[in-house]
């Protein structure tokens, strides 16, 4: 079970909140790019021959003596894609296991809310670099997404670059739950921009933090197996720090530039609990 | 600052080594991270194909070859000397005669002496000699100045003469080969010169004082002709005031009555006082608010003798002297030859000796003794010194006629006329006897005021020390112990504390103190068997006068002033080291310079 029923009774209260609008095949609750029969005014336009004659504004016509017809705003679902990274740097120091439960928390916070939830994850399955995972409108398909991000096996090379251009205009929001351990992560950053925005929950372990490594070392790259000869001095770990912040600080540059919120996530014991606090103290979720 | 052992400064060179390690590159170990993107942004050199890295100063690095240092420091033991009297090896030789009771002296010399000790470390060694009648070494060759202080602690000034002599010889003993060794002499000089002044090597206390002092510097005990007992008092004054004191007699610790002595400056008074005192009686003289500079001379104690009269028969010719002579004696009686417990053979044949026997000019001479001869015309030219036999007895007058020539190893001879004994003390058959080698007629010693002293003396010699008061000694004199069989001695000192001697022991020893010394035999019931007692006088020389200053030489190829006292750094240096041990060890595991800064975005 990825997430707690005390958490999931919160969850059902809470929502994702949406920058721009939607678009989407499907009336929900969302503010959509179109027009539709929703009760708030959006504008008007002349009439024309088979308009309904019940949006005629007649006060307009007697004032103007010109006959126009009022629009309205349309109303859709939110078609709401979540992306988790479960590639072989995720596997180490439980940061998959964190992944799994974020993603789990906005899946179910998605479906609560009546937005349509589809679920991705990297890397794919065979050739593909990223696997799609089933989606849903209801919290009736809780228990089908629970089992795949449950069952979704870790390890292998990921990379984002081709999903990322997938997702780069939907007309929904998107969530990349990722350490972001990856060579393309700015360009896929750069490449997203979603009509609703979305969120970036960017997983990192304490070990990544705060190294706890001393002396000579060869570091083996979980996904490349490449290596790199560090000796571990005060220099090189002050060092290791800074880049870390510049890269955690880049990363939330690049996200809120391309209309995502962003939250570094210290994975492990209570990540989920900490994670919605944080968003919640944001107001990312309502 | 100089080093104890600066061939330990070489380990200095450790330091190469250590910078060594620093260069060197370890072999490196595989360490699986998530990924080594981060780790390429940090542009630190990491890796290298030779084995070592150009010397980068770190603080680990700087403190470690500090903590290097420092003990390198610590282990050439380096010290600053400081002007002492202390020295690599220091005796303190302490006086604890009588006259150091005077004027504080003791406790200046004390004062002084823990002074020193305080200075007492593993550099500047310290022993303790004890100059009392009994040198003895109460501390020797001690680093712990605690345990020196301990030693003078517990010295205390007693009512002996001391034997400086001897302690500086027993100082000189402690000299070891490897440390210059210096003497410094505690001490008020004792009474005359020490043969070997000036003492080479050596510093002296002087006390500069000089303080009145009135002291009983004699007391003795006789009979009286009305059978009953007289003490004799003698008060010295040592100022220069003529002062009036009076002098309590106790009995048994009972004031008995007293008498008002007056003694002019620089001179002596006696009084003989008749006293109500029985045999076994302790009699003590006591000076009332004498204020003087030394209470110890202050009171004297006897402890009157006496008992059972001896009878002794004189076997031979006999003569009208000696006949007066033994009814003169106090004590003894004239017996009948068969139940005598004394015989006086004056000439004839000699006899069996089955009790002591005084001996004079017998045929024969028993054994151990060759008679090789006769010799006349002869003078007394040798008298042995300080013998309790010949005390208050003059025989420079003394001339005899003819005497017998005698050669002998085992006996003592006591007066004797060059090569020719006249009067000899030895054994017989476990007898005392005295042999005199001179018909008492034929010599003018029997008209002679020597005669009756002589006379009691050696009855009072073979009666086995009986007199009219119990011998005293001077205080320091050890009491001979005759434990029985199955027994344990007891001793009650002076000032009331009991001791028990172990059952093997000849002699008690402790008898610095002057006063009364009660012997108790025990036996294993624990019930007391037998006991006697034991007087200690204060010796009179002890009361007398102000310091002398002992003449002293500083060593050769030193001079005067050459002393100096080495304080070490070590344990500083030591402990600064282990202070940045755990800085380093903190600097190690804490890495002050990498404070963890919360990740934010």
């Amino acid at each position: 079970m990825l997430l707690e029923p005390r958490l999931r009774a919160q969850l059902e209260r809470l929502a994702l909140g949406v920058r721009g609008r939607v678009t989407a095949q499907w009336a929900g609750r969302h503010s959509s790019t179109r027009l539709g029969e929703s009760l708030d005014f959006a504008d008007y336009r002349p009439y024309q021959p088979g308009d309904d004659y019940r949006r005629i504004d007649h006060n307009l016509r007697a004032r103007l003596g010109i006959v126009m017809v009022r629009q309205f705003e349309a109303e859709q679902e939110l078609p709401l894609d979540i992306v988790v990274d479960l590639s072989a740097s995720m596997e180490m120091h439980g940061k998959e296991h964190s992944a799994r439960a974020l993603a789990a928390m906005i899946a179910y916070m998605g479906l609560a809310s009546g937005d349509r939830v589809r679920l991705w994850a990297i890397p794919g399955d065979g050739s593909r670099t990223e696997a799609q995972g089933p989606a849903g409108r209801h919290l009736s398909a809780w228990p089908l997404l629970e089992d795949w991000l449950e069952s979704r096996p870790t390890g292998g090379p990921g990379t984002l670059r081709s999903l990322g251009r997938r997702l780069a205009s939907t007309g929904g929001a998107v969530v990349l739950v990722t350490d972001l351990l990856v060579e393309e992560w700015r360009e896929v950053l750069d490449g997203l921009a979603p009509t609703a925005g979305g969120l970036v929950l960017h997983v990192l372990a304490r070990e990544e933090l705060y190294p706890p490594m001393a002396g000579d070392l060869d570091l083996v790259d979980s996904e490349t197996g490449a290596k790199l000869a560090v000796s571990m001095s005060e220099d090189a770990l002050r060092g290791y720090q800074k880049a870390v912040e510049d890269f955690a600080l880049e990363a939330s540059r690049r996200s809120r530039r391309a209309g995502l919120d962003y939250l570094l996530v210290e994975a492990g014991q209570g990540a989920a609990e900490r994670t919605l606090e944080g968003l919640a103290r944001r107001e990312v979720v309502r | 600052m100089r080093f104890l052992v600066p061939a330990a400064l070489g380990l200095a060179a450790l330091a190469g080594p250590l910078v060594v390690l620093y260069m060197l590159r370890s072999k490196r170990r595989p360490e699986r991270v998530p990924s080594t993107m981060l780790w390429r942004e940090i542009g630190e050199p990491v890796s290298s194909a030779v084995p070592w890295r150009p010397l980068k100063l770190t603080w680990l690095l700087i403190l470690q070859l500090l903590i290097l240092a420092l003990f390198v420091l610590s282990l050439a033991r380096p010290f600053v000397a400081e002007a002492t009297v202390l020295g690599p090896h220091t005796v303190f030789v302490i006086d604890t005669s009588g006259s150091m009771a005077m004027a504080g002296r003791f406790e200046q010399a004390r004062a002084a002496a823990l002074d020193l000790a305080e200075d007492v470390s593993e550099a500047n060694l310290a022993s303790v000699v004890e100059a009392g009648p009994h040198p003895t070494v109460r501390v020797a060759f001690s680093a712990d100045p605690e345990a020196v202080a301990e030693a003078i602690r517990s010295l205390r000034p007693g009512g002996g003469a001391e034997d400086l002599s001897t302690a500086l010889r027993l100082a000189r003993g402690l000299a070891a080969p490897d440390r210059e060794t210096t003497v410094v002499i505690f001490s008020d000089g004792g009474p005359a010169s020490l043969p070997e002044e000036p003492v080479v090597g050596a510093s002296h206390m002087v006390f500069d004082d000089h303080a009145s002092n009135l002291a009983i510097s004699g007391f003795d005990a006789e009979p009286s002709t009305e059978g009953t007992i007289r003490v004799f008092v003698q008060v010295e004054n040592h100022g220069a005031d003529t002062r009036t004191i009076e002098v309590a007699i106790d009995i048994d610790g009972l004031p008995t009555g007293s008498t008002e002595m007056t003694v002019e400056g620089l001179s002596a008074a006696q009084e003989v006082v008749p006293v109500p005192a029985g045999p076994g009686s302790v009699v003590t003289a006591r000076l009332v608010e004498a204020n003087d500079a030394l209470p110890l001379d202050d009171r004297a104690d006897l402890v009157v003798g006496g008992g059972a009269d001896r009878r002794v028969a004189v076997v031979g010719a006999g003569s009208p002297f000696l006949t007066a002579l033994l009814e003169s004696t106090p004590g003894v009686s004239i017996g009948d030859p068969d139940v005598a417990d004394m015989l006086i053979v004056d000439g004839g044949p000699l006899p069996e000796i089955d009790r002591p026997t005084w001996l004079i000019r017998p045929e024969t001479a028993p054994d151990g003794m060759d008679l090789v001869g006769l010799e006349r015309n002869l003078a007394v030219t040798f008298s042995r010194p300080g013998d309790p036999v010949l005390d208050g007895v003059d025989l420079s007058d003394t001339v005899i006629a003819e005497a017998q020539r005698i050669e002998t190893l085992t006996w003592l001879p006591l007066v004797s006329s060059g090569d020719t004994p006249l009067i000899l003390l030895g054994e017989v058959n476990g007898h005392r006897v005295v042999y005199t080698t001179f018909d008492l007629t034929h010599s003018n010693l029997v008209v002679q005021v020597a005669f009756p002293i002589l006379g009691a003396n050696l009855l009072q010699w073979l009666g086995g020390g009986e007199a009219v008061s119990v011998s005293t000694e001077p205080a320091g004199t050890p009491i001979g112990l005759l434990t029985p069989v199955g027994h344990r001695a007891r001793i009650t000192l002076p000032s009331g504390d009991v001791q028990e001697v172990a059952p093997d022991a000849a002699t008690f020893n402790a008898t610095d103190e002057p006063g009364v010394y009660v012997i108790e035999y025990i036996d294993e019931t624990g019930s007391v068997a037998s006991s006697e007692v034991a007087v200690r006088r204060f010796v009179p020389s002890e009361s007398s006068g102000p310091s002398r200053e002992i003449a002293v030489a500083p060593a050769p190829g030193e001079s005067a002033d050459e002393g100096f006292l080495i304080r070490e750094w070590s344990p500083w240096i030591v402990a600064a080291a282990l202070a940045l041990m755990a800085l380093e060890w903190w600097v190690g595991h804490q890495r002050p310079g990498f404070r963890r800064r919360e990740v934010t975005a």
